[in-house]
């Protein structure tokens, strides 16, 4: 088998709580987004696009849905026979079995799974954000600098810097301090997640790092500043585009509408860097005789005899005679009964409302609905 | 008992125009992101026969493009799967049945390295959604060597093609051609014993340029044909008037919940991933079926419209099919119109054609 320069390990393992019901039974990379797409999309069509055909996806939290929906990883053209997409969740060895610990322990359990691709550079990314992004052009700098870690930063506004990991670089972009949620920020770079380690480097230190007592196992707490400490090369590579982790239900909310109300945001009409999905089974959609339907992104398999206005119905979605659906999310499969009024909502994938229903707060915060109905 | 499907595509109609052009009717798109033989292929999946034979037409390309190795109909396999066999050069007309027996002799090898109980025959360009489990169940029960699928229609129904004539037992006494006075409508589907079949070959080898189903009608008093009855939607499309109106059946409430949103039973084609719909602030969208990647801005009514389709301010679609990537320019006016792939009108541009005489737009064509 030839030899890989890059495969990427995708960390999908977390249950991302703050989400509240959207991930009580689906692991937050699983979670639906855009209608279409569930979230681990952004990240495995990156990879297609940017020509990396091994992935590793390391799963923990619930991971049903998301097996199911990877599957083969053909959806993301990735069912190939030197590659493809690998799920792989905690495992049991001579000595036991164990939990991943932390997003480095993840990685470290699967030492095995990345020398038997014997790749030069493994890229590390988390499953749950919302980007295009082309690795290729980080693994050229990368390259270029000789550098044993790339961290991929992105600008973030001075008052919110507090809530990210911050890097100081020089320069030329060598990393010379990186400061985990600093109350008094002295840079705006914000780590997104996403590096480019070197192989050899990244395993000897997650070695170190799995026999150190004190280590959370962590690459922002632990292994990226333990490599700072040890004088490794760490450059930063800035990213210039949309990226969002959708850590909470407003911000899951507004991503969302981001996409729908600003298509120069993270547009997923354009043919090139596409975002593919495992979706795509379902009938056109059906708009009702007395349907009403403006401002709104709506999927195949959807039946609308109500009306519908900025909003997003996913695959398969229903929205009952009569009803009304304003500035909300209606998950995939879900149903909306006759002459219900949503507004503000999101209303969780599989979930049916009863005919009449009124749903969310006209006035008030976005809340999400219903617990997901698990189906094929 | 084990049971293969044999899918006929090998057979043309002169009623499309340019439709028909660089393709097989077979192909044709329909329901906004399928082909016809869509239908066909995921009734025999559905149906869990895992071995499908499809007798290619002597046009192809876009046919075989369509249904590649079988993936979307879980025909790609190991044991079994899709078998693509060419039909002959001179395949058939628009007539009765479909299935010309020098194909079916040609496809010999196919009966006989299989050790099937029965084939199910199809043709491939009928709009309908059958579980084929029943009917094998009664073909078993029946000790008929073939068993031909029917549908009632009312009298008088335009409907072309072969009648049964039915016996108090359920045995076809005669096949007929007049159809106005009969009501069991052949739906063009029929099984049979996979032996028998293969006899059926030698026996009538040199009526080989002759449709199968002819020939059972002339030799009816030496068979024995059970029928068993389909009581669901069945869209035949023989020229473009039924093809605009087979297509806006889809937006009937009860016949749209039939064909496609069967859970047990879904339709399959081949995966395309398009971003979903965006409906403008202006856009008007009526009874339609719209596929994705499309971006409607202007008015749509009883039309179906297939993927990635732009529709502009104050265009206004009305009993028209506008089938992939249609660009549709602001304020133009389409009515009784079927657009092939990749049409573009410009702006402001009107056409109307009428329901018993729609227009025919060429792919690729720009006006």
């Amino acid at each position: 088998m030839k030899k890989k320069q890059c495969i990427a390990m995708l960390l999908a393992g977390g249950q991302g709580s703050r989400l509240g019901k959207l991930t009580t039974n689906i692991a937050k990379p699983a979670v639906s987004f855009g209608g279409k797409y569930r979230i681990i999309d952004f990240g495995l069509s990156n990879c297609l696009s940017s020509g990396i055909d091994t992935v590793g996806i390391l799963v923990q939290y619930k991971p049903l849905i998301l097996n199911r929906y990877v599957g083969t990883g053909e959806s993301w053209d990735m069912a190939v026979q030197d590659g493809g997409v690998h799920i792989l969740p905690p495992y049991a060895s001579e000595t036991g079995g164990e939990w991943y610990e932390g997003t480095a322990d993840a990685i470290y359990h699967n030492i095995d799974f990345i020398d038997m691709y014997e790749p030069e550079n493994v890229l590390i990314l988390s499953g749950d954000h919302i980007y295009k992004m082309d690795y290729n052009i980080m693994l050229t700098e990368h390259l270029d600098n000789n550098a044993d870690l790339t961290v991929s930063v992105i600008e973030v506004p001075w008052e919110e810097a507090s809530r990210f990991g911050i890097m100081s670089t020089d320069d030329e972009g060598r990393i010379t301090k990186f400061a985990e949620k600093p109350k008094k920020p002295d840079s705006n770079l914000a780590s997104m997640g996403i590096y480019i380690f070197k192989w050899k480097v990244l395993r000897k230190a997650l070695l170190d790092d799995h026999d150190d007592e004190k280590s959370s196992h962590d690459f922002g707490k632990d292994v990226i500043p333990k490599m700072l400490a040890d004088k490794k090369k760490l450059f930063v590579y800035r990213f210039r585009g949309y990226w969002r982790d959708v850590g909470t239900v407003k911000s899951y909310y507004d991503s969302q509408m981001d996409l729908m109300d600003d298509m120069e945001h993270i547009n997923v009409f354009t043919k090139d860097q596409k975002v593919y999905s495992n979706s795509n089974f379902y009938p056109p959609q059906f708009i009702g005789p007395k349907a009403n339907v403006s401002d709104s992104l709506i999927c195949n398999g959807c039946t609308v005899y109500g009306s519908v206005s900025h909003s997003i119905l996913g695959s398969g979605a229903i929205v009952g005679d009569g009803s009304v659906v304003e500035d909300s999310i209606v998950l995939p499969n879900a149903k909306i009964g006759r002459n219900c009024k949503v507004k503000n909502a999101i209303i969780n994938e599989g979930y049916e409302t009863e005919d009449n229903a009124e749903i969310g707060d006209p006035d008030g915060e976005v809340a999400v609905f219903g617990r997901a109905k698990l189906s094929i | 008992m084990k049971t293969i499907g044999l899918i006929s595509a090998n057979y043309s109609s002169s009623e499309f125009g340019e439709l028909l052009e660089n393709r097989s009717l077979a192909s044709l798109p329909y329901g906004g992101r399928y082909r016809l033989i869509d239908f066909a292929l995921s009734n025999m999946s559905n149906s869990g026969i895992t071995t499908v034979g499809v007798i290619a037409p002597y046009d192809s390309g876009s046919l075989i493009d369509h249904i590649g190795i079988g993936s979307p109909w879980s025909l790609g396999r190991k044991s079994g799967g899709l078998f693509v066999m060419p039909g002959s050069a001179y395949g058939l007309q628009s007539v009765g049945s479909r299935f010309l027996l020098r194909d079916l002799i040609k496809s010999r090898r196919f009966f006989e390295r299989d050790d099937a109980d029965y084939v199910i025959l199809a043709s491939s360009t009928d709009v309908w959604n059958i579980d084929f489990g029943p009917v094998i169940s009664q073909h078993e029960e029946s000790g008929s060597p073939i068993t031909m699928i029917y549908k009632k229609i009312p009298k008088g129904e335009d409907y072309y093609g072969y009648f049964l004539d039915i016996d108090e037992e359920g045995k076809v006494k005669s096949i007929n051609t007049e159809g106005y006075a009969w009501s069991n409508y052949f739906t063009d589907c029929f099984i049979v014993d996979r032996e028998y079949m293969i006899d059926f070959m030698k026996w009538y080898e040199t009526l080989e340029y002759m449709d199968t189903v002819q020939i059972i009608r002339d030799n009816m008093d030496t068979m024995n044909i059970d029928t068993y009855e389909f009581k669901g939607y069945l869209g035949k499309i023989k020229n473009p008037v039924d093809f605009i109106k087979v297509n806006q059946d889809m937006t009937d409430y009860d016949i749209r919940n039939e064909v496609f949103c069967n859970i047990e039973r879904p339709i399959f084609t081949k995966a395309q991933d398009e971003a979903p719909v965006f409906h403008y602030k202006e856009a008007d969208v009526r009874n339609s079926l719209i596929s994705a990647g499309c971006r409607i801005e202007g008015k749509v009514e009883n039309s179906i419209i297939f993927r990635s389709v732009n529709v502009g301010k104050g265009a206004v679609i009305k009993n028209s099919v506008i089938m992939m990537h249609g660009e549709v320019g602001d304020g133009a006016v389409l009515n009784n119109v079927i657009a092939d792939k990749y049409v573009s009108i410009t702006d402001g541009v009107k056409i109307y054609g009428t329901k018993d005489a729609p227009v025919v737009l060429g792919k690729d064509k720009k006006i």
